[in-house]
């Protein structure tokens, strides 16, 4: 057993923290600061994305033929704690972290020819259309229908939850071709070109935070063309099963999002003071709650280096299952502490303040404008990707025999 | 990053693994729990024979030179198998103490100790609960070219048995934290012997003036001795966990209950899953910070997540693996209940998670 400490490491973190020091533009800072999700503001996000694309760190987790970046364990996780110490919005997950890492498997060269550079370059950005009003957990009761028709699938339906899909170029999304045999048998995984196919419609939801981040997304006799299949027909469960490990198993670090919420949360405990006298940062009871959250994102740090350095632990069945369930309600218990911290602060529904580039003064401090709506978005953590019910049920079929 | 054992070690807990199989069956082990023996000579002697007693001492000092993962790779057997024997007390503490010492006499003893011809039992709670030195209150007074100890220690494993005591008391009153030999047919001693909940021998010891000796250099070691003794322990916890989920799952898979197993419910399957995360994140931690110690970065803060992670997630995970198991899992009968008070012991000492996870929490 051994963790590489070499100097060399340290010159990567100096390098690492310069650019990220020098390079991102205010807007892109902003950005970053005001993330109160998963998903971060849309402009300066891909923005930032194409900024890391030219330097050549757009895609750490991708094989480096493809564009990856080729580093070690540690440099990936210093690359990952520097970008989160600097509030840098984090790029979104659906083209570098699902599609991408999914054509790069399994796509035909057309495929990987035609659509890896524009999303390893920030050009493009993918939509997942998977849920549907009727098929949440039970996705593969889903029945979005496509009927081949010569050269091409004619779709009708509608999928939901369908992240930035008003933001998206692109969509892949899981279509019923099939109700023979058992549901999942009847499933195909289509990438769509465009988003503005004719019979097709994208209306935003607003979310419980103030937001539309969420999508319907509505098929009408939509034409597109079967050469945006992956895989074969009928076989797009095994397909969307194969993502669902890059989506749950995440190529990319979780824990260093998670600790810098803690550290946040510190900073703001230090002058909020506690209704026992003192600043809350020194009142007992606040410090075991955030001992005891710190400690498990540091156990999920571990879980993630070992994975990350190959260690049979990433081998488990039931390990992106695993990753997705400590993942997701540490995100949920960060964020819960950082809106107990606010208290009375974080109740001013400000959305104006929180929009990038606006000019209103928020009510507080940065934290207490970001710590509510964190905490409402983070709701979704547990159940999106597969709610934890879902997960646990996957994680105690392995447990058999363990 | 490499965070597997290596060959060697693979190799090491294959032949370990495969003896305490064998002779160290769950019958086995509660039969000797229940005599009147404090532990197994033969298995004692069967780890010296391994090289275990000698593992993680220096070449020059008769030991093997191993590692804190060496150590580790171990111990996570000796939790699968409820090991009674005292490994941490005798190896990890006071032979380290002693290693770490000058002088003949604790050289004498430490070889004493590895050859499995006498064991070394480590004298350190007074009752506070927490590794910390800070709590040691006991006092060694000068006395001709000596000191004497007063006062007393809990909760010392083997301290009934041991040939030699290493006792942490503070070099006159309000001197700094030392280390004394004590050797346990002198005067001054009135040690109560009793066996833990999870099977093994300890003593309250009362010191009246009992003549000891100063190991020398002794006390410069003594967060790097207790960092790893501490690993260890978690190590043990963590095959305890391990043991507990397996068998926890087999018992839901078999046991039927309306008709069917009761893991195809959704509540006993989810159960089922946490204590397999619970597992998971302890297990992680434990290596990564095994991993840390071999690198030399090791820093208080990482003990106490470890600590405070194996503690909590052990006892939760115990707790589960009794629910599941319903009126069979509150039997002595069944071994549940005996890896569920290894978890606690595991947790209780050196600081309880409540404490550790609070003092991550004071940054």
């Amino acid at each position: 057993m051994n963790i590489d400490f070499a100097p060399e490491l340290e010159e990567f973190r100096a390098e690492v923290a310069e650019f990220f020091a020098t390079a991102p533009t205010p807007a892109i800072r902003e950005a970053g600061r005001k993330t109160t999700s998963v998903f971060a503001p849309f402009q300066q996000c891909m923005e930032w994305h194409r900024m890391l694309y030219d330097k050549g760190w757009a895609a750490p987790h991708w094989p480096r033929e493809y564009g990856g970046t080729g580093w070690s364990v540690e440099q990936r996780f210093i690359f990952a704690e520097e970008y989160r110490k600097a509030d840098l919005p984090p790029l979104l997950p659906q083209s570098l972290g699902m599609v991408g890492p999914l054509l790069i498997d399994i796509g035909t060269e057309e495929q990987k020819a035609k659509y890896l550079e524009p999303i390893l370059k920030g050009e493009d950005f993918w939509a997942q259309g998977y849920s549907e009003p009727n098929s949440g957990s039970d996705l593969a009761s889903l029945s979005c229908r496509a009927e081949a028709d010569g050269d091409d699938y004619i779709i009708n339906g509608s999928k939901i939850w369908t992240t930035y899909a008003h933001h998206a170029n692109r969509m892949f999304m899981l279509v019923r071709t099939s109700n023979e045999g058992k549901k999942q048998q009847g499933i195909t995984f289509l990438l769509l070109d465009r988003v503005d196919y004719p019979g097709m419609e994208i209306r935003p939801i607003v979310g419980l935070d103030g937001f539309p981040e969420q999508c319907e997304v509505f098929f009408e006799d939509c034409r597109v063309p079967q050469s945006g299949r992956v895989g074969e027909e009928n076989d797009g469960w095994s397909v969307a099963k194969h993502l669902l490990k890059h989506e749950r198993g995440g190529g990319n670090a979780a824990s260093p999002t998670l600790m810098r919420y803690c550290e946040r949360a510190r900073a703001a405990a230090a002058t909020t003071a506690s209704p026992f006298g003192g600043a809350l940062a020194d009142d007992p009871v606040f410090q075991r709650d955030i001992g005891e959250l710190e400690a498990d994102i540091a156990s999920l740090a571990h879980f993630e280096k070992l994975a990350i350095s190959g260690h049979a632990i990433a081998r488990d069945p039931a390990f992106p299952s695993m990753n997705k369930t400590i993942n997701s309600e540490l995100v949920q218990r960060a964020s819960t502490l950082m809106a107990q911290v606010s208290g009375v602060d974080g109740l001013a529904r400000q959305l104006e303040a929180l929009r990038v580039g606006s000019n209103v003064e928020p009510l507080g401090s940065e934290f207490d404008l970001i710590s509510m709506p964190l905490y409402l978005n983070s709701r979704a953590t547990t159940i999106y990707a597969g709610s934890n019910e879902v997960q646990r049920d996957l994680i105690a079929r392995t447990v058999a025999g363990s | 990053m490499d965070f597997s054992f290596s060959e060697e070690q693979e190799m090491l807990r294959d032949g370990v693994g495969k003896y305490l199989e064998k002779h160290y069956d769950f019958d086995t082990r509660q039969a000797l729990v229940r005599s009147d023996a404090p532990w197994s000579s033969e298995a004692w002697q069967q780890f010296a024979e391994f090289g275990l007693l000698a593992l993680p001492f220096a070449e020059e000092q008769g030991g093997l030179g191993g590692s804190i993962s060496d150590c580790v790779a171990v111990a996570e057997l000796f939790g699968r198998h409820l090991v009674v024997e005292p490994y941490t007390a005798s190896i990890m503490l006071a032979g380290a103490l002693l290693a770490a010492s000058e002088g003949d006499v604790a050289a004498q003893a430490l070889e004493r100790i590895l050859a499995a011809e006498g064991v070394a039992a480590f004298a350190y709670e007074e009752g506070a609960g927490t590794a910390a030195p800070d709590a040691i209150a006991m006092v060694a007074e000068a006395s001709g070219e000596g000191f004497t100890l007063t006062g007393e220690k809990r909760l010392v494993i083997a301290g009934g048995e041991a040939d030699w005591l290493v006792v942490m008391a503070r070099q006159g009153v309000g001197g700094p934290v030392a280390g004394f030999l004590v050797a346990t047919d002198a005067p001054g001693l009135e040690p109560r012997s009793y066996t833990t909940i999870d099977g093994r021998s300890a003593a309250n010891i009362r010191f009246h003036a009992a003549p000891a000796q100063l190991l020398q250099g002794a006390a410069r070691s003594l967060d790097r001795i207790l960092s790893h003794a501490i690993i260890v322990q978690c190590a043990e916890a963590v095959g305890a966990m391990g043991a507990l989920l397996a068998l926890t799952s087999d018992y839901a898979m078999t046991r039927k209950q309306f008709g069917v197993p009761i893991g195809s419910f959704q509540a006993v399957a989810h159960r089922l899953a946490d204590m397999k995360i619970a597992h998971a994140k302890a297990r992680a931690t434990m290596i990564y910070t095994t991993a840390l110690a071999e690198s030399g970065a090791l820093a208080p803060r990482d003990i106490a997540i470890l600590k405070g992670q194996v503690g909590k997630l052990g006892k939760a995970l115990g707790e589960a693996a009794i629910q599941t198991h319903g009126g069979v899992g509150m039997t002595d009968e069944l071994s549940v209940s005996h890896y569920h008070k290894r978890l606690l012991a595991c947790d209780t000492m050196f600081g309880s998670h409540d404490y550790h996870l609070r003092v991550v929490g004071r940054g």
